[in-house]
């Protein structure tokens, strides 16, 4: 028989060697605005792609609140339906569905309605009693950015936001805000009920495994970060380009813009992965601290020079023949909204002084890409005869976050012959080549993280309020002076010639992505 | 996966030098007089993606084939220098051939080009290729040995290809008994040039080992882990039993590490046809009697229940995928350094 240790353990030791530090503590999520889409397209194939590979707890459940008329039998059947039509892995397994919707139960209600919050309450309590969940509770915001102060408010005065033990945590998706004074309302009203340390805020851009490997590319390589500086760096150009135009949401992108849409937070959020300095750990607010000294460094901004805005008109994109933004859906045919924007920001700290970031986004253009350029200085010298260092281009190291993940470094390289001739040649690296794994949903890890309690991967309040202090400097001089030349880039192109003006005044070209 | 596939070159040689060479021209995809065409200088001016090198040993045609097959699926994901060992030293015609190729597949508009070495061998020569091996290795890089079956352990040619290698990769689901497992255990180690072992039957192993370490992380169940009080495997009726004994030999490791020798059982369940289908863990003490098990599922699932002084927890299913030989051999050539736990369970499966 073996012989019982005395001393209380406090570490399973059946962990060690498997990937997961630990499993998250049994939960239950409430998703706010269970039937729509995002529940259907992203959360739910993301926890049942999560049990499928083991990563959730016993006892983990979820109740769906949604003012939509459905009994609890419908409630499932929908959700079984958006996994088999989402699921990123194919064909559903029935047996693990089946024990991810053994915990699924349906909760309708508006999302003001203090009776409904009565009942919340109770169905909360019965699954801490039967799924032994403890107390432990996630709140998904999945609504229309309108209820969020409402459902906070609610939770606080119904007392389930405190209600017995165990960890409550709030996740709220984007749009946060609409401006900085949104945004901070927004932020009040949150911490009202919550602190700052259960808020996770998702930029679904952080959940991508490439923009995670921005960080280890530059932080886990030693070759890479003594040449990441002014010295080196002639400027850094960073686009998330989009071919698609705006499908249906006009309504929604009326209100929004590019700047709202990518600029505020993708873009941003990748200029500060770019140019943070290394964080002395992977903690979650040691990498956020070095993320916002980043947008506090930015140089204050001259709009009228600095950046530049676009709307498509009609074009071809990928040989179709589509229409401008003021024809599509729900769009005023007079509508002075952006949907590109295209950015020189300076950075005022050692590291960047006086190197531009030119920043770019926008919809209709000739291809999707999303990457980080680092164009570097030129050889001071060479040495080779009728060579001239003009005649050849810098090195560029690019890191492409979609599609086809990398990195590729442009170098010289001889030409063979008798003669002397250099061209550049890429050196091309992706990461689907070196790894079969396949990459999980960005809502999974983001999801995971959350249950762990891990928020690195999302915007914390100072992050979100600088970001907007910046979109609303831009946004402040353009309601001064209403876009007058709009449409002003035919679909299917790189966008304005302002923009190309933009660089050239520089003596810098866009790349094509 | 789309993509195109092309053989560049296929000679026979003997002589090292010769096949060095033609692996610079197939690499580079260079003419046969080692000029450039346009195509090639193109070619050659992309960068060439190598992660490993890897050596195969195969003892028969047919196992060439296969092996084969699971290397092709793998060239995409796994760019690297292949050498395939056809070691036949029962043979008595002496004879040595090598045949140079290289794959080249254009996967979304990126190229990823694997060279291929077949070094065919009959008689003593088979066991000495390892000194054909080393010259052909592209430096720095990680040298992978994949010997699918059960390695001829006694073969001079086992002994020096461990130590060229970082790693050995082995399945002892293919009929390994204890001297074999023994001998594993020797390889990895070895104080000077100890190559580290990969399983295939091990990492089928993961999802057993997941859930069990998942019991113990649910609130309230840490303290049954300080009393657990025996395990039971169950087995399959075919084949080698190494897959339970690892499996035996993993919590019985983890549980010295506490101090703790806890007796492990193997069982046989006739209905069952082969691998582990049950893992019972048992605990007793101060704070009741608990029984956690862990069962496979008619169509690729595990299922988990926990037992608490009769009272029944939350039980739920997970998928056990199937994973095939190419899955398996992507998770080996993925995988740093020596696993300590898989050695730790090799040695108490030896206990």
């Amino acid at each position: 028989m073996a012989q019982a240790v005395t001393t209380p353990l406090t570490q399973n030791v059946l962990r060690e060697g498997l990937i997961l530090p630990r499993t998250p503590d049994p939960a239950v999520m409430v998703i706010f605005g269970a039937s729509g889409d995002l529940t259907a397209r992203k959360l739910m194939p993301a926890l049942y792609n999560l049990a499928l590979n083991r990563y959730l707890p016993s006892g983990f459940s979820v109740i769906g609140v949604a003012d939509t008329a459905l009994s609890e039998a419908e409630y499932k059947a929908n959700m079984a339906e958006a996994v088999r039509k989402f699921s990123r892995t194919q064909p559903v397994d029935h047996a693990v569905w089946q024990s991810v919707a053994d915990g699924l139960s349906y909760v309708r209600m508006p999302f003001d309605d203090a009776d409904g919050y009565g009942r919340l309450a109770a169905e909360l309590e019965r699954m801490d009693r039967e799924r032994g969940t403890n107390g432990n509770r996630v709140f998904y915001f999945a609504t229309a950015p309108q209820f969020f102060p409402v459902i906070v408010e609610r939770l606080g005065a119904s007392g389930i936001a405190r209600a017995g033990q165990g960890w409550k945590r709030v996740v709220i998706e984007k749009p946060f805000g609409h401006d900085l004074k949104s945004a901070q309302a927004l932020n009040q009203a949150i911490h009202a009920v919550f602190t700052e340390q259960q808020v996770y805020r998702i930029d679904h851009y952080l959940g991508k495994e490439t923009v995670q490997n921005v960080l280890v590319f530059r932080f886990a390589n030693g070759i890479f970060e003594p040449i990441w500086n002014r010295r080196y760096v002639d400027h850094i150009q960073i686009t998330v380009a989009e071919d698609i135009g705006i499908e249906r949401r006009g309504k929604y992108y009326e209100t929004a813009g590019a700047l709202r849409d990518i600029f505020q937070n993708h873009l941003l959020q990748l200029l500060s992965i770019a140019a943070m300095e290394a964080p002395a750990n992977f903690d979650a607010d040691t990498v956020r601290d070095e993320k916002v000294k980043v947008l506090k460094s930015i140089h204050p901004i001259e709009v009228a020079k600095d950046v530049i805005r676009g709307q498509y008109g009609p074009g071809w994109v990928g040989g179709q023949q589509v229409p401008g933004y003021r024809q599509e859906q729900n769009v005023s045919p007079a509508s002075t909204t952006e949907t590109y924007v295209a950015a020189r920001l300076r950075i005022d700290n050692w590291r960047w002084a006086e190197t531009p970031f030119y920043l770019r986004t926008g919809k209709r253009l000739p291809s999707r890409a999303s990457e980080i350029a680092i164009q570097f200085k030129n050889a001071p010298h060479l040495p080779f005869a009728r060579t001239a260092i003009q005649d050849l281009a810098p090195n560029v190291l690019v890191m492409r976050i979609q599609p086809h993940e990398g990195a590729s470094l442009k170098i010289a390289a001889k030409i063979p012959g008798p003669v002397m001739r250099l061209r550049t040649v890429n050196m091309d690296f992706f990461y689907g080549s070196s790894f079969l794994i396949e990459s999980p949903d960005a809502y999974e890890r983001l999801v995971l993280d959350c249950l762990l309690g891990d928020p690195t991967l999302f915007a914390r309040e100072d992050e979100v309020e600088r970001a907007w202090g910046l979109a609303d400097t831009i946004e402040k001089s353009w309601g001064m002076q209403p876009a007058a030349d709009f449409p002003n880039y035919a679909a299917g192109t790189w966008g304005p010639e302002a923009a190309d003006a933009l660089l050239e005044r520089d003596g810098r070209r866009w790349r094509r992505p | 996966m789309s993509g195109e596939h092309g053989e560049l070159s296929t000679r026979t040689f003997v002589d090292v030098h010769a096949i060095q060479d033609e692996l610079e021209q197939v690499r580079w995809g260079l003419h046969e007089n080692g000029e450039f065409s346009e195509a090639a200088e193109h070619a050659a001016a992309e960068a060439r993606a190598s992660v490993l090198n890897l050596i195969a040993v195969v003892g028969s045609e047919r196992q060439l084939t296969e092996v084969s097959h699971v290397l092709d699926a793998l060239s995409v994901t796994n760019p690297s220098r292949t050498l395939i060992l056809l070691a036949q030293h029962d043979r008595s015609a002496a004879k040595l051939e090598a045949e140079v190729s290289a794959q080249t597949r254009t996967e979304s508009g990126h190229r990823v080009t694997t060279e291929r070495v077949l070094l065919h061998a009959h008689g003593e020569v088979a066991a000495h290729l390892a000194s054909l091996v080393d010259p052909l290795l592209i430096p720095d890089l990680p040298v992978v040995l994949w010997w699918p079956g059960r390695p001829d352990f006694d073969n001079p040619l086992f002994d020096d290809l461990c130590q060229l290698a970082d790693r050995l990769v082995v399945d002892t689901d293919e009929g390994f008994e204890t001297p074999d497992l023994q001998r594993l255990l020797e390889v990895a180690r070895r104080e000077h040039a100890g190559a580290s072992i990969g399983d295939f039957n091990w990492a089928r192993l993961i999802p057993w080992r997941h859930l069990a370490a998942q019991f113990f992380d649910m609130p309230g169940m840490l303290v049954h882990l300080a009393q657990i009080q025996g395990v039971a495997v169950y087995h399959g009726r075919d084949g080698s039993t190494a897959q339970a004994r690892l499996l035996g030999g993993w919590i019985r490791g983890r549980m010295t590490t506490l101090g703790m020798e806890v007796p492990v059982e193997l069982r046989l369940d006739d209905a069952h046809e082969h691998g582990v289908c049950r893992f019972l863990i048992y605990s007793r003490g101060q704070d009741g009697q608990a029984r956690f098990s862990i069962s496979h599922q008619p169509g690729g699932r595990l299922s988990a229940e926990v037992r608490v002084d009769e009272q029944d927890f939350v039980d739920r299913t997970v998928r056990l995928a199937r994973r095939s030989a190419e899955e398996l051999l992507a998770i080996e050539l993925t995988l740093p350094g020596h696993d300590l736990l898989f050695e730790e369970a090799l040695a108490a499966s030896l206990r």
